[in-house]
């Protein structure tokens, strides 16, 4: 079992290593954010009303959101990256843990992610976002955002093993992801919506996401945002977990 | 099913298969392939393109599942003793499997560390290596930018890595340039020196007839061949006769008379009796045919594959 885990965090390294060699590439992984952050908060935020601090403080955390869930999406391509040109191969005739190729992959994204997050809040608190509840809660909340992106790894794992691309897998999991993050409240109140958009941000995961963590860093949070994250996190896991060991199984054999 | 060997060395053969079946959908890529590996020889599987060699590669290295037969590397079955098997071996793939975004240390460091050896030992072995394949130059550079005889070069040392005593080269040259398939030669040559035993799988001729002791020739999944290179040469006869008739029109009437197909305008036949020849060439005069050329050579291992496989290259 130790050897199992050390093998999958050399293998979260390995991931990790392209970062360090290219520490440029840090901009890349900020670009979305900081473009996400812009569009919003300046230009549509100015559009609505000028509130400027009004509009950071409700978009910022919708945006990590944003991130957060298409990041997971790199789980799945770098999957299938590895299987198309034979690194994959090559760890299945080396004797090592089943498990830690995929292990270490879901892991260095999930450390990824962390740094873009980490990040994001650095660019926030210099255009004007404030945490107002307390570092715990914070910290609570960011650590929410890293569950779900977890366990939606598994589901982008899986579909990157199963696919016959990676741009195949790319393009899956954008039309998968895009209505998730769009159609719902990370950045625009359910409101003013018709009828049918509002009932679906109810449901969408991703506006209960929205509101936990916006409601942990900025206060105002109803407790059954939480739970209702927390719920959809269990499930995804449920649902993808095996299915992704699965398919991992088949490829592994 | 014995337990395991001793040692490796102490082994007849390091590879042994009997009736290996692969099946993908209701196409089989191996129908039946016995072949076995002398330990610290080298075994060249020879075959056109989609003949089953690297299907054969991919079920002894662990990463295929044989749908029928058995096959042992090291004395272990390879799928009920996968694990032990992959202690053994090293794969070097048609494609070069080496992390592109990597360095070639970084590539090294990798193996070596999923493999338990210690970051010193780990960084030692990888120093090694990359001397070994003159790639000290480019250590720190991203593999993504090297040619593509030094990405081989490095898919090999990473395959070596863990020292194994069985080594899996799925066409390895395919692509190389003359000199660095050469290089790709000697490192081969050093290995069986060490007492290493290769499998290797060539579309080239030349390469088996440089490197292995022993060949085997499949096609369509099947082995149509097998024996020391001397031997094959042997089966596709001793010296042949090689006519070319001047009219295409004459091509039949030639092929009638020699007793063998033409192969882009020449026929080709093995001759066992060296005192035959002019007397086929005086057959083939008085039916009227006027040869544009014909020659009398000594047989090339192209010769075994076209007897063999009926594949006219």
């Amino acid at each position: 079992m130790t050897t199992a885990l050390s093998q999958g965090l050399t293998l979260a390294w390995r991931s990790l290593i392209p970062l360090k060699n290219h520490p440029g590439q840090l901009f890349g992984l900020l670009f979305q954010p900081v473009f996400m952050i812009v569009i919003f908060v300046y230009l549509f935020g100015g559009a609505a009303g000028g509130d400027r601090a009004g509009a950071v403080a409700y978009m910022l955390p919708g945006v990590l959101v944003q991130v957060a869930l298409m990041s997971t999406i790199t789980t799945g391509m770098n999957l299938a990256t590895d299987i198309g040109n034979g690194v994959f191969d090559r760890f299945r005739t080396m004797p090592i843990a089943r498990s830690a190729p995929l292990a270490g992959r879901i892991l260095a994204d999930l450390l990824t992610l962390l740094i873009t997050i980490v990040m994001s809040m650095v660019v926030g608190y210099a255009v004007g976002f404030r945490v107002t509840t307390g570092p715990l809660s914070a910290l609570a909340g960011l650590g929410l955002v890293l569950l779900l992106a977890m366990a939606l790894s598994w589901g982008s794992a899986w579909i990157g093993l199963v696919a016959k691309s990676v741009t195949s897998m790319q393009g899956m999991a954008t039309a998968v992801l895009l209505p998730l993050t769009f159609g719902s409240s990370a950045f625009v109140p359910a409101t003013d919506m018709p009828g049918w958009l509002s009932w679906w941000m109810g449901v969408n995961p991703v506006s209960h996401l929205a509101g936990a963590l916006r409601g942990l860093l900025t206060g105002g949070l109803h407790p059954s945002d939480v739970w209702i994250t927390l719920g959809w996190t269990a499930a995804l896991l449920v649902l993808f977990a095996p299915l992704a060991l699965r398919a991992y199984n088949r490829r592994v054999r | 099913m014995p337990a395991g060997p001793d040692t490796l060395e102490d082994m007849k053969y390091a590879i042994e298969a009997e009736g290996l079946v692969k099946r993908y959908g209701d196409k089989s890529a191996l129908d039946g392939v016995d072949l076995a590996a002398r330990s610290g020889s080298v075994l060249g599987v020879l075959g056109p393109n989609g003949a089953g060699k690297t299907t054969a590669v991919r079920v002894l290295a662990t990463l295929a599942r044989p749908d029928a037969g058995r096959a042992l590397v090291g004395g272990y079955d390879v799928t009920r003793q996968a694990a032990k098997v992959r202690e053994l071996i090293g794969l070097t793939g048609q494609y070069a499997s080496v992390d592109e975004k990597l360095t070639g240390t970084q590539n090294l460091l990798l193996i070596g560390r999923l493999l338990g050896l210690s970051r010193p030992a780990a960084r030692a072995r990888a120093k090694e290596l990359l001397a070994r394949f003159g790639l000290e130059e480019a250590a720190d550079r991203a593999a993504s930018g090297y040619s593509g005889g030094m990405r081989r070069r490095l898919d090999l040392a990473v395959s070596l890595v863990s020292r194994p005593r069985i080594l899996f080269l799925d066409e390895p040259t395919t692509g190389l340039d003359p000199h660095a398939r050469g290089e790709l030669w000697d490192v081969v040559r050093e290995l069986t020196a060490d007492g290493v035993t290769v499998l290797l799988t060539t579309q080239y001729l030349e390469e088996a007839d440089q490197l292995a002791d022993d060949l085997l020739v499949i096609d369509r999944g099947r082995v149509a061949a097998s024996g020391t290179p001397a031997e094959l040469k042997a089966l596709a006869g001793g010296h042949r006769l090689d006519v070319r008739p001047l009219r295409a029109a004459d091509l039949e009437k030639a092929e009638t008379i020699l007793g063998a197909k033409a192969a882009d305008g020449v026929v080709s036949v093995p001759v066992h009796d060296l005192s035959a020849p002019p007397a086929l060439l005086r057959d083939l005069d008085d039916a009227g045919i006027v040869l544009a050329e014909h020659a009398l050579r000594l047989p090339s291992l192209d010769d075994v594959f076209l007897t063999l496989t009926g594949d006219h290259r």
